[in-house]
């Protein structure tokens, strides 16, 4: 099987092979890198993202994780991109799906969002960004809502003209009706009540922006929303 | 010089009523006593000499001042050279000082946004966040605890959108962030944090 993988992996374009080897380098066992090479390459072949495959691989070279648990945990993480990737085909959505679609999916897959959900979700927003719509639901299902009531709620506030990160703010407030003591269709139904007006966050004191650093250190990723 | 009655005198005095004396006297006496009145009413005069010296006084000190002002005088100023170069030193770190601002809200771009950490690790020696907005690279991000009070902080500018982090207590122990509030599966055993950094609009 290994073989017939790298025999797979040879045959298709490389990427950028020396780059992908030069940020493994130094950040996880020496003997696991050829294997993470091959499995990148066979990322790209596939038209996955392999960002979140080399993060996850220095990933666990910074936990000290073996080489061999770190190949585990990429090979689960590109299972999981193709089952994103196969998920968005399947709700219709043109190929090749961007990375940061991609990469989406699999964060509401692994936070519990059935996968009907996410193709409903994914159905109801053609074009547009689903990144917060799905976390919004994820944040509303972790505290045992149902995930289809969830999806209710959210894809009535996207109806009703809420937007990007504003969606947090619908699954934020039913939460925090579930913490005064709400039944969750009480929440539910309260917060429908109120859409489109939630109460946004209120925005960074100014002396908390002027306290603000960049990281050092590593350039700081752009993550694939 | 015009001689005043002695009754009018008596009178005044209040040796006799005022009344006694005939309606000529007493008219007379009424005019005195209000001029008296008058005269005790009215603040007394600042004398003659008094006001000559002052008028003649404040244009004086204020050239006198003016001179001292505009002459020319050598001013020697007795220094040792180490105290000199402190002093240079002071004035280049002040007007230098501007150039190491903390970035300002124009510095953060349209796709960043403002992160807090905030974790409670009473005795810890270091606090740092690791995650996939700085290549899971220990002490990029040291949180600080100013007031020893166990509660560590950080505000760090990061680009909008998801995260994966984890904080790393002394150097070695991998912790989720309690407040987070949102978690992943890190595929190695444990969770990881999972932030939203929205684009910062003030």
């Amino acid at each position: 099987m290994k073989r017939l993988l790298l025999a797979y992996v040879a045959c298709s374009a490389p990427l950028a092979a020396q780059s992908v080897r030069g940020r493994l380098e130094g950040r996880v066992p020496p003997a696991s890198i050829p294997v993470l090479d091959s499995l990148v390459q066979v990322a790209a072949h596939e038209h996955l993202p392999t960002e979140p495959l080399l993060q996850k691989a220095i990933e666990g070279g910074a936990k000290r994780v073996s080489g061999e648990r770190i190949v585990k945990a990429v090979v689960l993480n590109l299972g999981q991109l193709r089952r994103g990737q196969a998920l968005l085909r399947r709700a219709g959505d043109t190929p090749p799906a961007t990375p940061g679609e991609v990469v989406t999916v699999v964060w509401a897959l692994k936070r519990g969002v059935p996968d009907s959900v996410v193709e409903q979700v994914v159905a109801a927003l053609p074009g547009e960004p689903r990144s917060s719509a799905l976390h919004a639901i994820a944040d509303l299902v972790v505290h045992r809502i149902p995930a289809d009531s969830a999806a209710g709620l959210i894809l009535e506030a996207v109806r009703q003209g809420v937007r990007g990160p504003r969606l947090l703010d619908v699954s934020g407030a039913a939460v925090q009706e579930l913490q005064r003591g709400r039944t969750h269709a009480e929440a539910l139904a309260l917060v429908r009540r109120e859409l489109p007006n939630v109460p946004p966050p209120p925005p960074p004191a100014r002396a908390t922006v002027l306290r603000a650093r960049r990281p050092g250190g590593g350039a700081p990723q752009v993550p694939e929303r | 010089m015009s001689t005043i009655d002695p009754r009018i005198h008596q009178a005044l005095d209040g040796e006799i009523p005022l009344a006694t004396l005939p309606p000529e006297l007493r008219r007379q006496a009424e005019l005195l006593e209000a001029a008296a009145a008058l005269l005790a009413a009215a603040p007394a005069a600042e004398s003659v000499a008094g006001r000559v010296m002052a008028a003649l006084d404040h244009p004086a000190r204020r050239s006198r001042l003016v001179r001292w002002l505009v002459t020319p005088r050598a001013v020697v100023l007795r220094m040792r050279p180490v105290w000199s170069l402190a002093l240079a030193a002071g004035v280049l770190l002040v007007a230098l000082l501007p150039l190491r601002e903390p970035p300002s809200i124009a510095a953060v771009g349209e796709e960043e946004g403002i992160a807090q950490f905030v974790a409670r690790f009473p005795g810890a020696r270091s606090v740092a966040v690791v995650g996939s907005f700085n290549d899971w690279r220990a002490g990029s991000i040291a949180l600080e605890d100013r007031d020893h009070d166990g509660v560590w902080r950080g505000v760090v500018v990061l680009p909008a959108g998801t995260h994966e982090y984890m904080f790393v207590v002394d150097g070695e122990r991998w912790v989720a962030d309690p407040l987070a509030g949102r978690y992943v599966a890190d595929d190695f055993g444990r969770e990881n944090s999972l932030l939203i950094v929205r684009p910062v609009k003030l």
